[in-house]
C-alpha cells in the first residue's frame, strides 16, 4: 500500500466527556479528494475539527504521512500541511484582507498574486478590514487564507453554506479550478451533495457519528436511491 | 500662564506614564483572557531596580532604564511559565486570587527589603527644573516623559500594525482558535507579548518615580488606575488604552487643580460615565 497522506484508525472523538464521533476509519492518499456528507449535526464539522486537533480524542490514531499526529497541537498540524477553512469562516476582523492572507502564509505556489488571480474581488478589497466584507467575500478570503499556507491537504467546511445562488456558482467554479489542478488533497463538507460529489473522487457518509457509507463519489452520485436514503437528497431522474 | 495649559501638560505627562504601565495588561488580557492583577508589581519592580542601581551602585539614570525594562520582562515571563499558564483555562476568580496574592507578596517583599518609606531619587541635573516657553512653565522631566512615552508608543504601534509579529498578535487577540488552526504558535507568541508588556510596565515604573514617588503600596495604588485605563480603553486595543490613559491623566490632574474636594472620586465618575457610554471600551471590539 502506498503511503497515505492522512489516515484515521478507529478514532473516537468529542468535546469533554461527550462522544460525537466513534469508530472512524478512512484513508486519504496524496492529492486525493474526499466528500464528507450527512445530515446536519451528524459530526461532519467535528471530524474536520478532529483533523485539526481541536477535539478530545478518546481512542484510535491519526496518522499524517506515516507519522502519528494524534496528540499534536493544532498549530503543528497546520504547519505540517493542513489548511483549514472553518465553517463560520472566522475572518480576523481586526486585520485587513491582505493581512488576513499574509499573517500565517508559508512559501509555496500560492502567494498573494495567485490567490488574487483566483479571487479578483479580494484584490479590490485588499485594504478593507475583515468585518467590512460580504458573506461571499468572507468565504473567498477564508479559502484564500488557507491556500496561502500552501497546504498538502485543504479542509473545506461547508464553503457554500448561506450564500446567494450566484455566489455559490462563482465559488464552486473557483473551487473546481483550484482543486482541478490536483496539486493538493482536499476534504469537502457540503450540504449540496451533488456539487460535493461532482468535485471529489471518493465520499464518506456519516450518520450519528459513524461512517455508514464509503465509496467512489461518481458511483454514489449515480445511485439516486442510496443518495436519498443516506443524505436525503432527491435528484431529478435524468 | 493660564492654568488650563499647565493642567493639560501635567495631565498628558501623567497619562503617558499610565499608558506605559497599562498597555501590556490590555494586550495580554485581550489575547488570553488572563486577568493579571500583578501587572503593576512589574512596574514597581522596575522602579526599585532603577533606585537601587542609582543609589547603591551610582549608575546614571538612563543606564538603569533598559535594566528596568529587562527586569519587568524577565519577572513576567518567569511568573507566566511558573504560575499563570496553569490558570489560562481557569475562571476569572481563580486568576484574580492568584495574581492579587502575587501583589501582596510583592508589596511585602518590597517593604522587607526597602522599608515602607518613599524612595529618594535624584534626577540628573539636565532633567531638573523647567523651561519657559511663550509664558508657559514646562517641567523638563515632564517634557522628557511625554517625548519618551510618545517615542515608545510609536515604536509599539509600528510593531503591532506593520510587522507580521504584530499582525499575528492581533489575529490571536481576535480569534485564538483560528490563529492556531493556521499554524500560529499562540503560546510562544503570548510569551513574547507577555514579556513585552511586563518590560513596558517595568520601564513605566522606573520613569514614574520622579513624578509619582515609589513605595511598596505602588503595586496596589496604581493597579486601580491601570485597570480603569484597560476597561475604559477596551481590551486589546492600543489606541483605546492610549486615549483612556490620556483622558484619565488629564481628568485626574484637572480634578486636583479645580475641584480638590472631589479629586479622589472624579476619576471614578469619569470611568462610570465612559463605561456606561461605551460598555466594551472606547475602541473595544467586544
Amino acid at each position: 500500500m502506498a503511503e497515505m497522506l492522512l489516515s484515521f484508525r478507529d478514532v473516537r472523538a468529542g468535546y469533554g466527556a461527550g462522544i460525537v464521533l466513534d469508530a472512524i476509519t478512512f484513508d486519504l492518499p496524496e492529492n486525493g479528494s474526499l466528500a464528507l456528507l450527512g445530515r446536519n449535526g451528524v459530526g461532519k464539522s467535528t471530524l474536520i475539527l478532529t483533523i485539526m486537533g481541536m477535539t478530545q480524542i478518546g481512542r484510535g490514531r491519526i496518522v499524517w504521512r506515516g507519522r502519528d499526529i494524534t496528540t499534536d497541537a493544532p498549530h503543528r498540524r497546520a504547519r505540517a500541511g493542513i489548511g483549514w477553512v472553518a465553517q463560520e469562516r472566522e475572518i480576523f476582523s481586526a486585520l485587513t484582507v491582505e493581512e488576513n492572507l499574509t499573517v500565517a502564509a508559508r512559501p509555496g505556489r500560492w502567494d498573494l498574486k495567485s490567490v488574487y488571480d483566483l479571487f479578483p474581488r479580494l484584490a479590490e478589497r485588499r485594504r478593507n478590514f475583515g468585518n467590512q466584507l460580504s458573506g461571499g467575500e468572507q468565504q473567498m478570503l477564508a479559502i484564500a487564507r488557507a491556500l496561502m499556507t500552501n497546504p498538502a491537504l485543504l479542509l473545506l467546511d461547508e464553503p457554500l453554506e448561506g450564500l446567494a445562488p450566484i455566489v455559490v456558482e462563482e465559488l464552486a467554479a473557483a473551487i473546481r479550478r483550484m482543486t482541478g489542478e490536483g496539486a493538493n488533497a482536499f476534504i469537502l463538507v457540503e450540504q449540496h451533495a451533488d456539487i460535493a460529489l461532482s468535485l471529489t473522487q471518493s465520499a464518506l457518509v456519516i450518520e450519528r457519528g459513524r461512517i455508514v457509507h464509503s465509496g467512489a463519489s461518481a458511483a454514489l452520485l449515480a445511485d439516486h436511491a442510496a443518495l436519498d436514503r443516506l443524505v436525503g437528497l432527491r435528484l431529478a431522474e435524468a | 500662564m493660564p492654568p488650563v495649559f499647565g493642567v493639560l501638560f501635567d495631565g498628558i505627562a501623567y497619562g503617558m506614564l499610565l499608558f506605559l504601565m497599562s498597555v501590556g495588561l490590555s494586550v495580554t488580557l485581550g489575547m488570553m483572557n488572563f486577568v493579571n492583577l500583578a501587572h503593576c508589581s512589574f512596574a514597581m519592580l522596575g522602579g526599585y531596580v532603577t533606585v537601587t542601581l542609582m543609589n547603591a551602585l551610582g549608575w546614571p539614570f538612563f543606564a538603569t532604564l533598559p535594566v528596568a525594562f529587562i527586569a519587568g520582562a524577565v519577572a513576567s515571563i518567569v511568573l507566566e511559565r511558573l504560575f499563570f499558564r496553569r490558570f489560562y483555562n481557569s475562571n476569572e476568580l481563580n486568576q484574580c486570587l492568584l495574581t492579587i496574592g502575587i501583589v501582596f507578596v510583592s508589596i511585602a517583599a518590597a517593604a522587607y527589603i526597602y522599608g515602607t518609606d518613599q524612595q529618594p531619587m535624584q534626577l540628573p541635573p539636565y532633567l531638573q527644573g523647567s523651561i519657559h516657553f511663550r509664558g508657559l512653565d514646562l517641567a523638563v522631566y515632564r517634557l522628557f516623559l511625554i517625548a519618551a512615552a510618545a517615542l515608545i508608543t510609536i515604536v509599539l504601534v509600528v510593531t503591532l500594525e506593520w510587522t507580521r509579529f504584530g499582525a499575528q498578535v492581533r489575529a490571536a487577540v481576535n480569534n485564538q482558535r483560528m490563529a492556531r488552526g493556521l499554524g500560529i504558535d499562540v503560546d510562544t507568541l503570548f510569551g513574547f507579548t507577555f514579556a513585552l508588556g511586563g518590560g513596558l510596565a517595568g520601564l513605566g515604573g522606573a520613569l514614574a518615580i520622579a513624578m509619582l514617588g515609589l513605595d511598596p503600596s505602588f503595586a496596589l495604588t496604581y493597579l486601580i488606575y491601570v485597570l480603569i485605563v484597560v476597561s475604559v480603553g477596551g481590551l486589546g486595543s492600543i489606541a483605546g488604552s492610549f486615549a483612556a490613559a490620556m483622558l484619565l491623566g488629564v481628568a485626574d490632574m484637572a480634578g486636583e487643580y479645580y475641584i480638590p474636594a472631589l479629586s479622589s472620586v472624579l476619576i471614578y465618575l469619569v470611568m462610570l460615565v465612559m463605561i456606561m457610554w461605551r460598555p466594551s471600551g472606547l475602541f473595544g471590539r467586544r
